[in-house]
């Protein structure tokens, strides 16, 4: 019996969850940077 | 308004009293914590013997469980009883397994886990039969804490410090940094050469 | 009317904001830093453990090559409980301090944690298939981490339940302090009882049961998901803050707008 399968899927499962994490904290992360400044610029030209 | 206004706009000497609530909250979390700790650890006590995985040879010959119940049993397979019969047409496997104190007959007709050898441990599920031997329907492999290349292994082997048919190999000081280049180096030094 | 120097000097609408973020800002400033630094040595040494472990470290004499199943499980298993840790010492900072920081970290550090500790039992369960000869059991150790499991889930339920968000901090913060009981069943479980599970190869009284030739691999793996965990983690609480940021802006921006009309 080999035991290849269960050491891929062991990396594979990993792999998948670790880059879904990272991806996700990337986009979010760049979105609340965009978003923040859209508003501080919004607010500079209100207050002017 | 929020808990944390609540505690900023303390009336007069506020500060002060802050200090002393946070400090009676500090002191609710750990009296909190404390009781929790011993709670869990009465009741863990409590119920320790449902909480073991397996029992013991010695503690099958000391409460015989009977026939009715189904009980896991732990322990080490015995060097050089491992052995096979047939019962009618379904081959079986018959070996014993040991505490060290006591040691009980198991009768498995299936296949064994890949890690199943003499000297390892296995925990096996089933039932306690009359004659004293012990009828399993499930054999799962318990391999220990130990993790050596192969090689490391065949050097403690070859130089008689390990017999892995009898269990444990020594103590890891004594093996941990061994290189494979080392190990077979021991192990050239032990095969007797041809021809030389 | 007030003895805090803060109200004191400023309305007490914006001492309030002010006091909210002191912290977040500091912590803003270092995770600028700190965040990269963690995610590079993160990738670094992932690339580098991972590749040791699995084409370079050798096949173990009993398990032979399954035993790489270890360099994920093992740190998976280390990170579960220290994330979890890390939530009881968020709660005991939300509840004591009322820290506004640590509201948002526990927030955080749950799915990621959570994450660890799936990760952790699937990776197990693959190893145990072809090792014990089952998937699962119900020995003290695998529940005990399944208990862990479900206790992160209830964490990050339970700290987005509320319409007030720190009603869901506070309540959170206690099933961190309480839940982190579990945390000692599970690292003690197999010398406690007995169990399937094999007991540590790693232990601070006496040599690791493990060949230096694993073990070196194995520390890099960890050192590897110690810091991506942690670059996570700060990624995560910095766009946490700064989306907190952008609400509040939102809702000034709204009652100035009310006000003028």
């Amino acid at each position: 019996m080999t035991h290849l399968p269960f050491i891929a899927a062991s990396y594979g499962v990993t792999a998948v969850a670790v880059l879904v994490l990272t991806v996700q904290a990337v986009l979010r992360l760049r979105r609340a940077r965009t978003r923040l400044a859209q508003l501080e610029a919004l607010r500079k030209t209100s207050t002017r | 308004m929020s808990a944390s206004n609540i505690f900023d706009s303390g009336k007069s000497g506020g500060a002060r009293r802050g200090m002393t609530r946070k400090t009676r909250r500090l002191w609710l979390v750990v009296a909190s914590v404390l009781c929790l700790g011993v709670a869990t650890a009465l009741v863990l006590n409590a119920f320790s013997s449902n909480i073991v995985f397996f029992m013991a040879p010695s503690q099958i010959r000391a409460h015989d469980p009977g026939p009715d119940r189904t009980v896991r049993l732990g322990g080490m397979v015995v060097a050089g009883s491992l052995h096979r019969e047939t019962e009618g047409t379904t081959p079986v496997n018959i070996f014993e397994v040991t505490d060290g104190q006591a040691a009980v007959t198991v009768r498995f007709a299936g296949i064994l886990p890949d890690l199943f050898r003499e000297g390892q441990s296995v925990v096996a599920l089933g039932t306690m039969r009359k004659d004293g031997t012990f009828r399993a329907s499930e054999v799962l492999a318990k391999h220990d804490e130990t993790y050596m290349p192969k090689e490391v292994a065949e050097a403690l082997r070859k130089s008689g410090k390990w017999d892995p048919r009898f269990g444990k190999p020594p103590s890891a000081a004594s093996w941990d940094t061994m290189t494979r280049d080392e190990a077979r180096a021991a192990i050239d030094a032990k095969t007797p050469r041809n021809g030389s | 009317m007030s003895a805090l120097p803060q109200s004191a000097v400023s309305p007490p609408q914006r001492g309030g904001l002010l006091h909210r973020f002191a912290n977040p800002g500091r912590f803003l400033r270092l995770a600028r830093w700190l965040t990269p630094l963690l995610g590079w040595i993160s990738a670094v040494a992932l690339v580098a453990g991972i590749i040791w472990g699995l084409f370079f470290s050798p096949a173990d004499w009993q398990q032979g090559d399954t035993v790489r199943i270890m360099y994920i499980h093992v740190p998976m298993a280390i990170l579960a409980s220290a994330g979890y840790f890390a939530l009881a010492i968020c709660g005991v900072l939300t509840l004591v301090w009322k820290h506004p920081l640590a509201d948002l970290a526990a927030v955080e550090i749950g799915p990621v944690g959570a994450t660890a500790t799936a990760l952790c039992l699937a990776t197990g369960s693959l190893w145990g298939k072809p090792m014990w000869g089952a998937w699962w059991v119900w020995d003290a150790r695998l529940t005990s981490m399944l208990v862990l499991f479900f206790l992160y889930l209830g964490h990050i339920a339970l700290i987005r339940a509320f319409d007030d968000p720190q009603r869901g901090y506070r309540a959170a913060a206690i099933l961190a302090i309480a839940g982190s009981v579990d945390l000692p069943i599970i690292k003690f479980s197999v010398n406690w009882w007995n169990t399937l599970h094999q007991p540590d190869s790693i232990t601070l009284t006496g040599a690791p049961t493990m060949s230096m030739s694993m073990l070196a691999p194995l520390m890099v793996c960890m050192i590897g998901f110690s810091c991506g965990f942690g670059a996570l983690v700060s990624a995560r609480l910095t766009a946490a803050i700064l989306e907190s940021r952008a609400r509040q802006m939102m809702t000034r921006r709204i009652a100035e707008r009310e006000e003028a009309a």
